[in-house]
């Protein structure tokens, strides 16, 4: 019974968190068992203290760093895709409220004139405007591009 | 590391600074590194778990309220990974495989000798209940105390030191001939 009471000790005294106080000590040095357990613990305790520490890959920080910037580049699309699906959503929204409500009250056959004067307004617009569309066509292209640039210096600037 | 710049590094980091970042895992890497690869044994493995670690680190700033220190709230992070980690089959090694001998031998170990039973010693650590192995690699790397460990651990200091001394119960029982 002493035995496991010392044996369940040894760990302990070992690493110098335990004393061990008279009757354990006295046992320690009387039963070959516990004084051996008492040896193998301290020589369990030296090779613990002088276990080699593994170290890091040279390249740990520049790969972890990537790897974070790719996990915010991910989370920052998956919250504009969110953002650009709930805005469009809503437009929606918004947009079959309005028929609803035209509709309902009676609005759309006069709308329907209005759609028709609209239509020919249009037509006569796209007259004036055609020959000047390749101009247009090239300043949209170039601010697309000023966007597309500054979209990606500023993705490349933060991580 | 101070309170103050502990705090300072945080609020850089917060406010998206990449350098900052940069220096919390140059200051953290040697210690969560040392920590993951001595309880899961496996090198690749052990690098992507501290990334792990590191990339959660990143995700909890805005919400790390300084309550802990940054330390123990990274070694809490360390456990948590290692514990979710334990969920994958770990290979079952006898502590005589053929396998786990191949490794290069460093100075050190020269220093020291009994490169077998060094190597013993590793194959015992991996057949530990994973709880045992992170208390084992913890406490004996430099600057971790029982009081950091119960804290990242949320376990009593008594259950720490428990938990410790049985795990090396079990060491010296798997080691007995060995160690005599």
């Amino acid at each position: 019974m002493f035995c496991d009471e010392a044996l369940d000790a040894v760990e302990a005294i070992a690493a110098g968190d335990l004393t061990p106080d008279g009757r354990v000590a006295e046992h320690l040095t009387t039963c070959p068992n516990c004084a051996a357990a008492l040896v193998s613990a301290r020589a369990l305790e030296r090779m613990l203290r002088v276990r080699s520490i593994p170290k890091p890959p040279a390249q740990f920080t520049t790969r972890t760093l990537a790897r974070v910037r790719r996990a915010r580049w991910r989370s920052e699309q998956f919250l504009d895709v969110g953002f650009n699906v709930a805005i469009a959503a809503v437009v929606l929204i918004v947009i079959a409220g309005i028929w609803m409500l035209l509709n309902r009250s009676g609005l759309v056959a006069v709308s329907n004139d209005v759609v028709d004067l609209f239509g020919s307004s249009l037509v006569a617009f796209a007259r004036r405007v055609g020959p000047s569309l390749p101009l247009y066509a090239a300043a949209t292209a170039l601010l697309a591009t000023a966007l597309g640039i500054w979209w990606w210096a500023e993705r490349d600037a933060t991580y | 590391m101070e309170a103050g710049n502990e705090r300072e590094l945080v609020e850089r980091c917060r406010r998206g600074d990449e350098g900052a970042f940069q220096e919390l895992v140059d200051r953290y890497k040697d210690l969560v590194f040392a920590l993951i690869a001595r309880t899961v044994q496996d090198r690749s493995r052990a690098e992507d778990l501290a990334q792990d670690v590191f990339l959660r680190v990143h995700r909890g700033l805005p919400y790390f309220r300084g309550e802990a220190r940054l330390s123990t709230w990274i070694y809490r992070i360390v456990a948590n990974v290692c514990v979710h980690d334990q969920g994958r089959p770990a290979p079952a090694l006898s502590l005589d495989d053929e396998r786990m001998r191949t490794r290069t031998p460093s100075a050190s170990d020269r220093q020291f000798g009994d490169l077998e039973l060094r190597d013993r010693l590793e194959k015992a650590i991996a057949r530990l209940p994973s709880n045992y192995r992170l208390v084992v690699a913890a406490h004996y790397l430099e600057g971790v105390q029982y009081e950091d460990l119960a804290e990242a651990l949320a376990l009593p200091l008594g259950t720490v030191k428990t938990q410790l001394h049985r795990a090396k119960q079990q060491l010296r029982r798997m080691l007995e001939t060995d160690l005599k």
